[in-house]
């Protein structure tokens, strides 16, 4: 099956040149949403998101239009849509392509950055002459640019996220000597993988904290 | 020295002050189009830098064309992270300013120079650019000889061969299957010679090695 997904905000014409320009779509799936006290936004993307529906039931393409319930969150926005690529790879399918030229700007921008965690290729259409423009994009996996101690250091902690952990109790849970777990931890604080805050209850320790921004990175299976 | 660089647009006040109150910074770099270097919100963040005695500096970059825009980016970002005698600066991004040709452009750049990145509005989001990890990075050492070998529409392989593994084609070969393999190659035989050239991912690995 081959899929074609995007962003969407006011206009139909930023998605659909992407239907017409990838061979033998089976299914679309676009986000789409708007602020929901601007009942002039909200009409204008629910005008839009009609147009692609009809497009679509038209080219008896199946068409998945999924509302964001806030397409301003920036995080939410990105965590979601690089849940459903990932979905979409587990089930055997292709993402031909992702248009992230409709939206609102936290919108396309979260998935771009989907795009680039999940190696997806991506597309722009061109404001005024609707024409595509294929971004070349290259694949940010962290397995090539982390270590596989700093990798294993990362799943621990997303393992354990509910628990406070120190530099001694996370060597102890990964069986490892405390002067190798700093030494990998050093290198994850440089990267602004994780950071060390003070512990509430004793002010000598430090607790191993992820990064928010580690967790996007790593993704839901990882 | 940490320096804050922005995106932003003719109308982006507040998103600017978001990330100047919520991000730590000691030098202040807007970048955006003509149009928001006359707006009258860059006249009023200057007046507020200077309340500090500060001044901003102000970047423009093109409006169009969104891999232009991402080279401009990636020079604005590695011209401010150099110091004097050969310092490093700490650059801190926002990419929530502008439009969204410039911010998706920005996060681009980011990932091609690993510097640390943020979407700040109402919410502050850290994205995920590890600090310091380079595009370069992805590849061996013999990958990158290989695609800065490439400096041409396209280059004999025999060529390559002499300037990275003078009298030795095995070891290059291998690297020329592991590009091909990851796409960022094309090969094709001409007169009996294999000739090598970049893929648009190929090419964009280039120009990201170039910039770092």
């Amino acid at each position: 099956m081959v899929a074609v997904f995007g962003t969407l905000g006011y206009r139909p014409k930023s998605l659909i040149p992407t239907i017409r320009s990838t061979q033998d779509v089976d299914k679309v799936v676009f986000y789409c949403g708007a602020d929901r006290n601007d009942p002039e936004a909200v009409k204008n993307v629910a005008d839009a998101k009609k147009g692609v529906l009809d497009y679509c039931r038209t080219m008896k393409i199946a068409a998945d239009a999924v509302e964001l319930e806030d397409p301003f969150d920036f995080k939410r926005i990105a965590v979601k849509i690089r849940g459903d690529i990932k979905k979409h790879k587990r089930e055997g399918k292709e993402v031909a392509v992702f248009n992230i030229a409709g939206g609102t700007r936290p919108t396309s921008s979260a998935a771009l950055l989907a795009c680039i965690l999940e190696g997806v290729p991506t597309v722009y259409v061109h404001d005024l002459t609707y024409e595509e423009i294929h971004l070349p994009l290259l694949r940010m996996e962290y397995s090539q640019v982390l270590s596989s101690e700093e990798r294993q250091i990362l799943r621990t902690l997303l393992k354990n996220k509910s628990k406070e952990l120190t530099e001694v109790e996370l060597a102890k849970l990964m069986g490892k000597h405390k002067a190798t777990i700093n030494h990998h931890l050093r290198n994850l604080i440089a990267k602004g993988a994780v950071r060390l805050e003070r512990h509430p209850g004793d002010s000598r320790k430090k607790i191993v904290r992820l990064e928010e921004s580690t967790e996007l990175l790593l993704g839901d299976e990882d | 020295m940490k320096v804050l660089i922005s995106t932003f647009g003719r109308d982006d006040f507040e998103k600017v002050v978001q990330a100047m109150r919520r991000l730590p910074y000691e030098r202040l770099v807007l970048v955006g189009g003509s149009e928001a270097a006359e707006s009258m919100a860059l006249a009023r963040i200057k007046e507020l830098e200077e309340l500090s005695g500060h001044e901003v500096t102000d970047e423009i970059v093109p409006e169009s064309g969104f891999m232009e825009i991402v080279d401009a980016m990636s020079e604005i970002l590695e011209k401010h992270s150099r110091e004097a005698r050969g310092r490093r600066n700490e650059i801190i991004l926002n990419i929530s300013g502008g439009d969204k040709l410039l911010g998706d452009a920005a996060l681009f750049a980011a990932f091609r120079l690993g510097v640390e990145t943020y979407h700040c509005d109402e919410r502050l989001t850290k994205l995920p650019v590890l600090k310091g990890l380079t595009a370069k990075d992805r590849f061996t050492p013999s990958q990158v000889r290989f695609i800065k070998g490439v400096d041409g529409p396209s280059v004999p392989f025999d060529r390559l061969v002499e300037s990275i593994s003078p009298g030795n084609r095995q070891p290059v070969e291998r690297v020329m299957r592991e590009l091909k393999k990851a796409g960022l190659i094309e090969t094709e035989v001409m007169s009996g010679k294999i000739v090598i050239t970049l893929s648009e991912s190929g090419a964009e690995v280039a120009r990201a090695i170039r910039t770092t």
